[in-house]
């Protein structure tokens, strides 16, 4: 086990019980109305964190559209919490509970925003680049890519292919996609889950990939 | 299609020969990510052995980790230990797995 240190200066947030917060945000009165204003805070909080880790992305955007989003998710992510406030048992803070309804509405919301207007081509198969690994590499990288590639052709269907090059070879966020065609997140996940299956099966019959090995090159 | 060429960069094949087992879907991850950020907090990197699911996901689905290491940043900020030596944890329980 490896501790993680604790901040210089930092000041813990104090730990209201997860069991105050639930009857809180259950029962009415002025008592709830003060908790949603503070869970509103905290949900703020996290979805600004989530947009500020995402700079690359929110560059072009001004300062009011980044503020536009982060209150956006904030108020997405209120309304995907309290419906499934019944389902919090308590197994984390409820502190970092919530957080991560905001951290995913924003994450998704900065996505969207960002690959606006781009379009995404379903490619059938891999080109590789000339540009090769260096002399000294070449023969074990040079030998794994020509083995993916041939294993992308020949193992994987069409729409495995498709989705496997957009989101694992040209980065093309797995929600994005989902979005543009008209699928889930789950359902392509499945999908890579399934085509990494048969990759790595050919990859292990033709001598590329040994059973153990959780990823390929470099070993 | 279009003439674009592909680069089999070692993050890429990472990316496509990572052992996606055991099998676990993007909701059932984000059902438990809370716990298993908390369990890296409490308990450090060598913890995330005993959510083997979360970890492999983790180790293949970039929006998951994206999101994973945010809400792992602000737990651990709620606790006053290192954000940043916190996101090392969650590289390091996937480590095996290679990343994404």
């Amino acid at each position: 086990m490896t501790a993680i240190s604790r901040s210089a200066g930092s000041h813990p947030v104090p730990v209201i019980e997860t069991d105050d917060w639930v009857a809180r945000l259950s029962t009415p009165g002025p008592g709830r109305d003060a908790a949603l204003r503070e869970l509103h805070a905290l949900l703020l909080r996290a979805a600004r964190h989530q947009v500020s880790r995402m700079t690359a992305l929110v560059s072009a955007l001004g300062a009011e559209r980044i503020d536009e989003i982060v209150n956006q998710s904030a108020d997405e992510a209120m309304v995907a919490l309290l419906g499934k406030l019944s389902t919090f048992e308590g197994r984390s803070r409820f502190t970092t509970w919530a957080y991560k309804f905001a951290v995913l509405h924003a994450a998704v919301e900065v996505r969207r925003h960002a690959w606006v207007g781009r379009e995404i081509a379903l490619e059938q198969s891999v080109e590789p680049c000339s540009s090769g690994p260096t002399p000294e590499d070449y023969s074990e990288a040079a030998a794994l890519s020509a083995a993916i590639t041939t294993a992308i052709d020949t193992v994987l269907t069409m729409h495995q292919r498709q989705i496997v090059i957009a989101v694992l070879i040209d980065d093309v966020p797995i929600d994005i996609l989902a979005e543009r065609l008209g699928s889930s997140r789950n359902a392509l996940y499945k999908t890579l889950h399934d085509a990494r299956d048969a990759l790595r099966a050919q990859l292990i019959a033709t001598g590329h990939l040994s059973s153990a090995q959780s990823t390929g090159w470099p070993r | 299609m279009t003439e674009h060429r592909h680069n089999l960069t070692p993050d890429v094949v990472r990316r496509l020969t990572v052992d996606p087992h055991p099998w676990l879907s993007c909701d059932d991850c984000f059902g438990l990510i809370d716990q298993y950020v908390e369990l890296l907090l409490d308990e450090g990197p060598g913890a995330a052995q005993r959510m083997p699911a979360m970890r492999a996901h983790l180790a293949g689905c970039a929006a998951c980790r994206e999101e994973a290491q945010t809400l792992l940043a602000l737990a651990a900020s709620d606790r006053g230990l290192d954000p940043d030596e916190a996101e090392s944890a969650l590289a390091a329980s996937a480590s095996e797995l290679g990343k994404n």
